[in-house]
């Protein structure tokens, strides 16, 4: 379990340090917004790893000027170096970042 | 013997339901144990009829000392005030209202919709409705922001929807046995006893708030229901997770969140859709932050607990 992460993690650092283009904008403000993003991740085939980082628009390193990250969001969790949002569930590193950002 | 009445306005029988399920006292010991006399309920009364209203004239008249005047559900004032929606016994309830108000001891508003109107007083008020003294945040209400009962004291207010049981009788035994002097109430007329503290103390999902681990569905067994689910608990005065409801449990234990009914503002953004039990963001952070945290200390507070935040908090654990 824990080297099948490790696996995956890896494979989504390459994807994002070759410079893979994800939907960083718009960042949803309202609920609906947010929703409708969900919906969109909801769609998809849940082992495609790229089309879900492309959808909820992942960096490799924290966002905007109040330098957002995965370490304060509210899905991340610490010790598994987890994203708990439902239909994300993916590893992911502390100072990365994605649009369903919320603490 | 300390004589009771309890009516009903705009209501769903929601409070009464509360009532008869009390515990500690439950409603038959406050007639064997404290000497309250229910003159008439609407569950309860045996009086019909003429008989009923003889009994309401007796009270109105002076003839029969009323001392604990109860209410329940909201003052219906529709059509155009003339409160014709809501008759009881051969005139508008709301003009009982005001003849009772004037010769009880006490008056106590039992529920959200007797307190602040609630759920019938929600935009577009197609009834009319109002609280006994307050509609919604505002102070006056249906009997007015100078509203005595002739013990000195203001409408008590018990909100909740519905109130808790032992909130309701508590009080009700306080100002039986002559306590009523000592009930200290809040800027809403809520005894502090009960409403001072939040729904989040006790609330076993606290160490989950402390290291901001969500629960992102209802009934999940870990997480804190502040962070998706809209709980309310950080800005709802109630004691909901210090005295139990049928004494084990609450909305927060089972996984379901508050929704902040003991507040003026219940329900709350009107019932507008996607806005309940969702937690309502402006940028990824929520609108309301609990009671006396700001912003910047919500970012702050956020990083020192992730980063202190234990393993075992990552865990599927029991929180009831
Ligand atoms: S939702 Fe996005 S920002 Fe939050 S932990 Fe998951 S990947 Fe990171
Ligand atoms: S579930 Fe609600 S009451 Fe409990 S800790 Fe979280 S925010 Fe507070
Ligand atoms: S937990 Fe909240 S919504 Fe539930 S009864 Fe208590 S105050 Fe009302």
């Amino acid at each position: 379990m824990a080297s099948e992460n490790g696996a995956t993690l890896k494979a989504i650092a390459d994807m994002l340090a070759d410079g893979l283009e994800t939907q960083v904008e718009p960042f949803p403000e309202t609920d609906k917004e947010f929703a409708e993003i969900l919906l969109q991740l909801r769609q998809l085939d849940t082992k495609d790893l790229k089309a879900k980082l492309v959808i909820s628009g992942f960096l490799d390193h924290p966002y905007g000027p109040d330098r957002q990250r995965c370490l304060e969001c509210m899905y991340y969790l610490v010790h598994r170096k987890w994203c708990d949002l439902p239909e994300l569930s993916v590893p992911v590193e502390p100072d990365w970042w994605c649009r369903l950002w919320r603490i | 013997m300390t004589n009771l009445l309890w009516l009903q306005g705009g209501a769903c029988s929601g409070n009464t339901m509360s009532f008869l399920n009390a515990e500690e006292p439950s409603a038959c010991d406050l007639v064997t144990d404290f000497g309250i006399n229910v003159l008439w309920h609407p569950s309860l009364g045996l009086e019909l009829g003429e008989n009923l209203k003889k009994l309401l004239n007796a009270l109105t008249s002076g003839q029969m000392p009323l001392d604990i005047f109860v209410f329940e559900g909201t003052v219906v004032n529709a059509p155009n005030g003339t409160g014709e929606w809501n008759r009881f016994a051969g005139r508008p309830m709301k003009d009982w209202v005001t003849d009772l108000a004037k010769v009880a001891g006490y008056t106590v508003a039992i529920g959200d919709c007797a307190t602040y109107g609630g759920i019938p007083a929600t935009a577009p008020n197609p009834s009319e409705s109002q609280g006994l003294q307050f509609l919604k945040r505002q102070q006056g209400g249906y009997l007015g922001t100078s509203y005595r009962s002739k013990a000195g004291l203001p409408v008590i207010n018990i909100p909740g929807c519905p109130a808790h049981p032992d909130w309701i009788t508590q009080i009700v035994v306080a100002v039986a046995t002559g306590r009523g002097a000592e009930l200290s109430l809040d800027e809403f007329q809520r005894p502090k006893t009960f409403f001072t503290s939040f729904t989040q103390t006790g609330c076993t999902r606290n160490m989950h708030f402390a290291y901001k681990v969500s629960a992102t569905e209802y009934g999940q067994r870990k997480g804190c229901l502040f962070y998706d689910l809209g709980c309310r608990g950080p800005m709802t005065h109630s004691p909901c997770n210090r005295i139990l409801w049928n004494r084990q449990s609450s909305k927060t234990r089972a996984g379901m969140p508050c929704m902040g009914c003991t507040e003026p503002e219940f329900p709350f953004f009107e019932l507008a859709p996607g806005t309940v039990f969702k937690t309502q963001t402006l940028m990824g952070v929520p609108k309301d932050l609990p009671s006396g945290v700001d912003k910047a200390g919500y970012v702050k507070l956020t990083a020192a607990a992730k980063a202190a935040s234990p393993a075992w908090a990552e865990e599927d654990i029991f929180v009831v």
